[in-house]
């Protein structure tokens, strides 16, 4: 008996529910079953009259069937009102939306994978080396001769006599010719160290993007096509820029290539040294010294390398004038990106 | 290097603009990064004439002066107040608009600039200066008086000789040659195609007296030095320089001191050659013996600083005592001074890496130590000596003794290098022929000798070049000289396919995904002070030569520097603080499974988070709160999950932690990446934040080394039930057993088990919890009957409430 007045509820419930649209509909719904002298309600007095071994059994079905509808109900009271559509006219629309959370990512870290991007795009991978790294490494394999003069190109953090921080992210080039065969072509990003007092314009530690591309048959003439490349995409198409000789221990020829100031357009300012250019990067063919000491044979492999810091440029994209302001991580600088 | 425009032009004919000139130094490598306009400051000064002067009407102690300062224009009125001043005079005049250097009526000097003006009542239209308010002079007293020969409307500057121009030039290590005038002029005279003028070199020397009669040099270490020369010039008066080498070294950057020492600098930065002049007489028994320092001697340098010596330095003595550190710095004992009559002049080739050992170690760094250093060129001396002893002479009114004493045991040769013209144009790119080649060697002074072949060149290198020691630095010679705008962009190099980054690829996700979750990332130093770093760890990698003590041992823990920009936030008021940072952190543990690059040295690279303050911005349709550790919980498995790690597992540990507490560490496959937990409040204290901060750490090379190709899984296409069943039991009882007990007792037709309510109260009773679940129920097979839904949530009370002691609480 009790369990078809259970049944029959729930096949009304099962019919009447969906067809619900109404606020008033769905009160009249719950004085029908859930209040306290409602269908359900009345089931619980139906209970005292069953006999006590069924007790159990029963009581059962119809918490069930009560904690079913109550959800069920609970659902469609939801439906209703996030369906209820209010006024046009009583919305304040001049309130703010429910935003969602917005984070940014470091001008720096911008900056690098920027530059990442453009690389990758030409056909580099791109390799990870250590922060602390030997003096091997560091200098010696990149024909850095002990005593000479280019070292104090770069002011060195010690670790121990000869375990130093790296002072570019050059010692990365001799990991991966040691390691990978030829021919190769990557880039090398990561954080390298001085020791320089800091300053607006100078920082202990800054970060580099270093390329590499060693093959058969690779030429300076590559090289200043590859440079020129990279330039245009990152700097823009209307950029000039010129290329210098210079001097690095690890390649010969060496250049620095500059492009106009991008202040002053070339006429000259604070930040070009009222020279009109910028210098952005070093670069060039690897030193033979260097491919023998990867243990590879210098007439047979030649190629190219270059380098680039991503602070100084950072600085000048965004228009810092202190380079400190990048790593005190102040939330309003943080939240400008 | 400075190099002065004005004393390059004694060694090339320059036609060019000085713009032209630093565009062209710049294009041959040797970097112009400064132009300085000498005598600039004395722009808007010219000669002038006196023609009359009258007493001011209203003024006792001053004149009215009428001066001619062109020839054709009409001559100024000038009041003027100094005392000397005369018709007939030739004289300074500054005009309107010119800035005067040195105000004589200012207490700090502080210059001024000229306008036309009323003096009690006369117009003046200018001002005639005196020594001291251009900054030529010291003389106040009264205006400057020139030659009666002076021109008339010449700029001051050029009358005074001052106008020049000082290039500054960086010159690469690889350059010592450059790092004099001759030099630079020689690498433009390539460039221009001219010729290089080298100044005539005769010495008038006394015959009659020998100087081997008077000294003898000899060299114990011909290592360290492999040639000394020596020169004596006799009754020497020592003075002021004339006014030409002031100039030049001024201009250069030198400060004038003496004829005989602005000398020897002159030379130097003429040839590139430095000198040292010694008082003769102070050299006991008049005689040099170049050896090596002994082990604890002490000496005095120039500058007044006492040195300790360890025995490698290479010393110049005389028959007793040093004085002198070879190619580094003289010493206070055998300095020039006002009653010097006789010079023993040294020109001398030291050992680069003897001179560089000994000034770094002493920590001393001269302009003769410099070059030396780079390496000079070892052939140039005799010139030097010949140069600088007639110099002297002729500026001192003394005379240079017959003959030259030079020990130099084993002449150093230029070097024979063969460069092939095939190799160059492979290496530049280009199609060069070999008669180019050999005529941009030529050029710089290689002598060249084509080979039998025609196909390479013979090259013999010059002393002065030794930088050039290998075919490829013939190369780059060629390419400086050809042009690096010459040699074209070749963009067609052939594609190599790098094989694509799944590493990089994936941290980027990880960026994406934080940032899109309301974290700013942020980057912090990686050296900081030791007691912050031993908060973290006792392995901490520490740098011998720190710029200071806040800066002294690497970063053991992302943590450690993190907390540096939450409490420089939290201290300036900022209420928001989602932050992470990807970076690498030292330590000299050895960590299993960490790749060693260094041996003693383990770096990791890390992902930290770092939650503090709010948990949202403050909103109309929300509340305030503060963040707690199941907001890090949730960030962190939701992004492992929304990075396609789902398999991670929590590991509870009860262990204490140094850094964190309620600390949960996390795997995922097996594979420990990381934790999250709460900073303790005592390493807070050492931040000086006082709010909570939350913190996870994971190894982001375990994460993005952990491949996952998502995999598809069948769902149930059947009805989901869900049923809700709230429990009451022991506070102490954790949530996470329950769950893990209803479905491993609800079996396979539970296929989501939510947890919707937790709270305490008096109506549960002392102690107790309600944990209520939301259960979904459904089959792969069929719609579940009511029945078989039952009998699973029975078969789940039952255990629960057996289990765990708990009771149903009717919902
Ligand atoms: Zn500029």
């Amino acid at each position: 008996m009790l369990d078809q007045t259970i049944k029959e509820i729930r096949s009304e419930i099962d019919a009447l529910l969906p067809t619900i649209t109404t606020n008033d509909q769905l009160e009249q719904f719950r004085i029908t079953y859930l209040s306290r002298s409602g269908r359900i309600a009345s089931l619980y007095e139906s209970l005292k009259s069953v006999p006590k071994e069924q007790k159990p059994q029963f009581g059962q079905l119809i918490n069930a069937i009560k904690q079913e509808t109550e959800s069920r109900f609970e659902s469609v009271k939801t439906t209703l009102q996030s369906s209820t559509t209010r006024q046009a006219s009583d919305v304040d629309l001049t309130l703010p939306g429910r935003m969602l959370p917005k984070g940014t990512r470091h001008p720096i870290t911008r900056t690098m994978e920027e530059m990442k991007n453009i690389f990758v795009s030409m056909g580099f991978g791109i390799v990870y080396g250590p922060e602390i790294e030997d003096e091997y490494h560091n200098f010696e394999a990149l024909n850095f001769a002990k005593n000479h003069p280019a070292r104090d190109m770069q002011d060195t953090f010690f670790v121990k006599e000869d375990v130093v921080l790296r002072t570019h992210t050059t010692p990365v080039q001799i990991r991966v010719m040691k390691n990978r065969p030829l021919p190769l072509r990557v880039i090398m990003p990561g954080r390298v160290y001085r020791n320089e007092a800091v300053s607006a314009r100078s920082n202990y530690f800054f970060h580099q993007v270093d390329g590499l591309y060693v093959d058969t048959n690779v030429s300076f003439a590559d090289l200043k096509g590859t440079l020129v490349t990279f330039a245009k995409n990152f700097y823009g198409n209307d950029i000039k820029y010129r290329f210098r000789p210079s001097y690095f221990p690890f390649t010969e020829p060496s250049l620095e290539m500059d492009i106009t100031c991008f202040l002053c357009k070339g006429k000259g300012c604070r930040i070009c040294k009222h020279t009109g250019w910028l210098e952005v990067l070093g670069a060039g063919m690897v030193h033979p010294n260097v491919l023998r000491n990867c243990g590879h044979d210098p007439e047979k492999y030649s190629g190219y390398a270059f380098g680039m810091g991503v602070d100084r440029i950072s600085l000048l994209r965004y228009g810092i004038d202190d380079i400190r302001i990048f790593f005190e991580n102040d939330v309003r600088f943080l939240n400008q990106f | 290097m400075r190099i002065s425009y004005k004393w390059l032009q004694n060694y090339i004919e320059l036609n060019a603009s000085p713009e032209d000139l630093s565009f062209k130094l710049t294009s041959l490598g040797l970097e112009v990064e400064a132009i300085e306009v000498i005598g600039k400051e004395l722009d808007g000064f010219f000669v002038a004439e006196v023609l009359d002067v009258q007493l001011h009407p209203n003024a006792d102690r001053l004149k009215v002066c009428k001066v001619a300062v062109s020839s054709s224009e009409q001559p100024l009125q000038i009041v003027c107040g100094a005392p000397n001043v005369a018709a007939g005079q030739k004289v300074i005049v500054g005009l309107a608009g010119a800035k005067v250097p040195h105000n004589q009526h200012d207490p700090e000097g502080k210059p001024f600039v000229l306008a036309n003006a009323t003096i009690r009542g006369i117009e003046s239209h200018g001002m005639i200066c005196s020594a001291k308010e251009l900054g030529i002079g010291d003389d106040a007293s009264g205006i400057v008086v020139l030659d009666k020969k002076a021109r008339i409307g010449t700029p001051i500057t050029e009358h005074l000789g001052v106008n020049d121009i000082a290039f500054e030039i960086g010159i690469t290590p690889n350059r010592p040659d450059c790092l004099s005038h001759i030099g630079i002029a020689r690498d433009l005279a390539a460039a221009y195609g001219k010729k290089l003028i080298l100044p005539t070199l005769k010495v008038k020397e006394n015959k009659k007296s020998s100087i081997k009669k008077l000294t003898n040099v000899r060299i114990e270490n011909s290592t360290d030095c492999p040639r000394y020369t020596a020169r004596i010039i006799q009754n020497v008066a020592v003075k002021q320089s004339p006014e030409w080498l002031q100039q030049y070294l001024t201009a250069a950057g030198l400060r004038p001191i003496n004829n005989v020492v602005d000398v020897t600098n002159f030379v130097m930065l003429e040839f590139g050659q430095p000198l040292h002049a010694f008082d003769y007489h102070n050299l006991a028994k008049h005689e040099i013996v170049v050896k090596s320092a002994v082990r604890g001697e002490r000496f005095v340098t120039l500058d007044g600083k006492s040195h300790t010596l360890t025995g490698d330095e290479l010393m110049i003595c005389d028959g007793e005592k040093s004085v002198a550190i070879g190619g580094v710095m003289g010493g206070m004992n055998s300095e020039i001074s006002n009653t010097t009559n006789t010079v023993l002049l040294e020109a001398a080739y030291f050992s680069p890496t003897s001179v560089r050992k000994t000034a770094k170690r002493l920590g001393i760094s001269t302009d003769a130590s410099y070059r030396f250093e780079r390496g000079i060129d070892p052939n140039v001396t005799l010139q030097a000596s010949d140069r600088a002893a007639s110099l002297i002479a002729e500026l001192s009114g003394g005379e240079v003794l017959g003959g030259i004493i030079d020990v130099y045991p084993k002449k150093i040769v230029g070097k024979k290098i063969s460069l092939r013209v095939e190799r160059v144009n492979k290496i530049l790119g280009t199609a060069i022929s070999l008669s180019t080649i050999a005529k941009f060697l030529v050029s710089i002074g290689i002598t060249v000798t084509v080979a039998k072949d025609k196909k390479s060149l013979l090259c013999l290198v010059p002393t002065f070049r030794p930088d050039i020691e290998l075919e490829i630095d013939l190369i780059e010679e060629v390419g400086r000289l050809y042009g690096y705008d010459n040699i074209i962009n070749k963009t067609s190099s052939e594609v190599m396919f790098s094989k694509p980054d799944a590493t990089e690829a994936r941290i980027s996700e990880i960026r994406n995904w934080l940032e899109s979750n309301g974290l700013n990332e942020i980057m912090t130093n990686s050296l900081i002070d030791t007691s912050s770093a031993q908060l973290f760890s006792p392995n901490i990698v520490t740098v011998k030569n720190p710029l200071s003590q806040e800066l002294e041992v690497l970063r053991p823990s992302l943590a450690s520097t993190m907390l540096q920009s939450i409490g420089y936030n939290y201290n300036h008021g900022a209420e928001r603080l989602h932050f992470y940072e990807i970076g690498s952190t030292f330590s000299t543990e050895q960590i299993s499974g960490k790749q060693i690059h260094v041996a003693g040295y383990t770096e990791s690279r890390i992902l930290g988070i770092c939650l503090s303050g709010f948990a949202g911005d403050i909103s109309w349709y929300q509340k305030l709160r503060k963040v707690d550790i199941f907001d890090l919980k949730g960030l962190v498995l939701s992004l492992l999950k929304g990075i396609g790690l789902d398999n991670s597992n929590l590991i509870y540990y009860n262990a204490p932690s140094s850094l964190t507490e309620m600390t949960v560490g996390i795997e995922i496959n097996g594979t420990y990446v990381g934790f999250i937990g709460r900073i303790k409040s005592e390493i807070l204290k050492n931040y000086k934040i006082d709010q909570e901060v939350l913190y996870a750490e994971l190894d982001v090379d375990s994460i993005v080394a952990i491949h996952s190709v998502k995999k598809y899984r069948e769902f149930s296409r059947f009805p989901t039930v869900v049923r809700d069943v709230a429990f009451i039991v022991r506070k102490e009882i954790s949530v996470g057993d329950i769950e893990k007990e209803i479905r491993s007792f609800g079996g396979s037709s539970i296929s989501s088990v939510k947890i919707f309510d937790v709270f305490e109260g008096k109506v549960l009773g002392e102690g107790k919890k309600s944990v209520a679940f939301s259960l979904s129920l459904n089959s792969f097979e069929k719609t579940l009957t009511d029945g078989e839904i039952d009998s699973v949530m029975n078969r789940v009370i039952g255990s629960v409430t057996k289990k765990f002691e708990a009771t149903l609480r009717s919902l």
